[in-house]
């Protein structure tokens, strides 16, 4: 009984650190400590405490869907003036730095 | 280069540069900063430079009042769209969350050259770095026959506070069909688009219980920020309500009579029944005590925020010359981040990145009727160069005028959050 919980411990832990490994994997030029400095300008608008009214709640987003969403400001897909000007100055760097930095706030 | 690579570099030459200019600080002692003024540029620095710096810099706030009233949104209590006691906030979350000292006391004087701060009590703080953001002073003298003691007939309330619900009580209070008289600042002023955005929700106002009443603005510019948008708006919602006057057409205000509320110009005298009068302004006043600004506001180095008298003071928000970034309350947080992230570096050798400022200012027209205008800006050796930027457009249609106003309050809650949470 213990063993097999000790066994699937191990396999429930490789699993997710393989699994964050490949998230992370792609955030090619990531830096957690530039991606928090980033987010200074997120947080003026997005409130980082509350609930997101007229602007939605970017905390706990999932990194995928994060990096997809600023992809589609940057090539103006999404409507919003200030979201398209905001991702219109974000390169590769910046976007994987943001979604590594995201990945870590709960 | 790879950006990657251009980027550490920034950092690590801002870092040499900052090891050779690190201060003197006795063995064990934290380096220290102190900010004066804990509005949107202060409270920001203040937060950002403790938060950021995990203990490592004791920060201190010296700010006059117990309770912030952001002049943001005060011309929505205007047309009643907040409550006056929603844009007060405090600073518990700073004192708390982040270990700020909060000093509760004007700042009187800064001694330079002993790197001091001297408190109304008499007592004094030392820094190693001093971050000044005090916001604006009134130049009355600026419009011949105001001054402090007509502020109370002809509230310019334009620094939030008492002079706002003054303001409003006079407006619901004004007598039918009588003339309000708005008297918008010359530049460079807090706020461009906020004389209008008064005028917009003084109209609310009389619309829903003044509809003959008449507005008139007698300014001292030709032109005036969103000034498309906004006409548009006062055309579609105020029909026939509100004239605006340029300097051109009445070729000045000779002087205004705050007694018998009278406004003298070379079109006209015009006699208001309620008013607010505007003034020209300049830097707080400390600023000039510390000897950091060149007339009316401070010159600051583009890439740090650092006064360029005195490498170590930083001056923030409306008090710097910051162009071309408007001065607003975005624009004060933006600059607070760049300044937050240089002071770090200077004290602990921490990463300092490139300078990212942005401004977005949005403005109530009337019921869901919600603009914008804001652009990024990058450090050039002059000035806070603009990048790229958009306005609303005239014509949009009204469900994304209401998306945009929705977006403000949004942004309100973001920013005040950022500030003091
Ligand atoms: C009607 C109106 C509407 C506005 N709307 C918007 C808007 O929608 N969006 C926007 O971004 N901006 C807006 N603004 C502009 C915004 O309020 C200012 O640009 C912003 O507050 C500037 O920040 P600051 O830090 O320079 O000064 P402030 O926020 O004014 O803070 C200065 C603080 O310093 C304190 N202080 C000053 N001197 C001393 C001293 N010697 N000792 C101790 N404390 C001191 C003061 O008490 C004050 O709390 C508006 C302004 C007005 C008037």
């Amino acid at each position: 009984m213990k063993y097999h919980f000790i066994l699937l411990s191990i396999v429930v832990c490789f699993f997710l650190i393989n699994k964050s490994y490949a998230d992370q994997k792609q955030l090619v030029g990531a830096d957690a400590d530039y991606g928090e400095h980033l987010f200074g300008e997120c947080v003026t608008c997005h409130n980082s405490t509350g609930l997101g009214q007229g602007i939605p709640k970017i905390t706990g987003m999932k990194t995928s869907q994060f990096i997809t969403k600023i992809l589609a400001y940057k090539t103006k897909e999404k409507e919003n003036a200030v979201m398209q000007m905001v991702a219109e100055r974000l390169g590769e760097e910046e976007i994987n730095s943001l979604a590594l930095y995201l990945s870590k706030l709960k | 280069m790879t950006k990657m690579k251009r980027r550490t570099f920034v950092g690590l030459a801002a870092a040499t540069t900052t090891t050779l200019s690190m201060p003197s600080i006795a063995f064990g002692a934290l380096p220290r900063v102190v900010v004066i003024g804990g509005g949107a540029g202060g409270a920001t620095a203040a937060k950002y430079i403790a938060k950021d710096s995990k203990g490592a810099i004791d920060v201190t706030l010296v700010e006059a009042s117990k309770r912030y009233y952001t002049c943001f949104f005060s011309n929505l209590y205007l047309g009643d769209f907040r409550a006056y006691g929603s844009i007060g906030h405090n600073y518990y979350g700073l004192a708390v969350n982040h270990g700020v000292n909060m000093v509760h006391e004007w700042a009187l004087s800064v001694n330079n050259a002993a790197k001091k701060v001297n408190l109304g009590s008499g007592e004094s703080i030392s820094y190693d770095k001093l971050v000044i953001s005090p916001g604006i002073d009134l130049k009355f003298e600026s419009v011949n026959g105001y001054s402090a003691e007509a502020q109370s007939k002809m509230p310019h309330a334009w620094k939030s506070g008492t002079q706002v619900q003054l303001l409003k009580n006079q407006v619901k209070g004004m007598k039918k069909g009588g003339t309000f008289v708005m008297v918008p600042p010359p530049n460079p002023y807090r706020c461009p688009p906020g004389p209008y955005e008064r005028v917009s929700m003084i109209a609310h106002q009389f619309k829903k219980s003044n509809p003959t009443a008449k507005i008139v603005i007698l300014d001292p510019k030709n032109k005036f920020s969103k000034q498309g948008l906004f006409m548009e708006g006062w055309q579609k919602h105020y029909p026939g309500m509100i004239e605006w006057i340029s300097a051109e057409t009445h070729g000045g205000i000779k002087k205004i009579n705050a007694a018998t509320m009278e406004f003298e110009t070379d079109l006209d005298t015009f006699k208001a029944d309620a008013a607010s009068v505007v003034p020209a302004q300049r830097a707080g006043r400390i600023a000039m005590n510390a000897g950091v600004n060149n007339g009316d506001w401070c010159p600051i180095v583009p890439a740090s925020m650092q006064a360029q008298a005195d490498e170590n003071i930083y001056v923030l928000g409306d008090a710097s010359i910051a162009k071309s970034m408007p001065k607003s309350g975005f624009s004060a947080n933006s600059q607070a981040k760049v300044a937050a992230n240089h002071i770090r570096g200077s004290l602990t050798g921490s990463k300092v990145f490139t300078p990212r400022f942005a401004n977005t200012c949005w403005s109530l027209v009337a019921t869901n009727d919600g603009i914008k205008v804001g652009a990024n800006y990058k450090a050039t050796d002059e000035k806070i160069d603009k990048t790229s930027g958009f306005i609303s457009k005239t014509g949009e249609d009204s469900n994304l005028r209401k998306a945009t106003y929705e977006e403000s309050i949004g942004w309100y809650s973001g920013i005040t959050s950022d500030m003091f949470s």
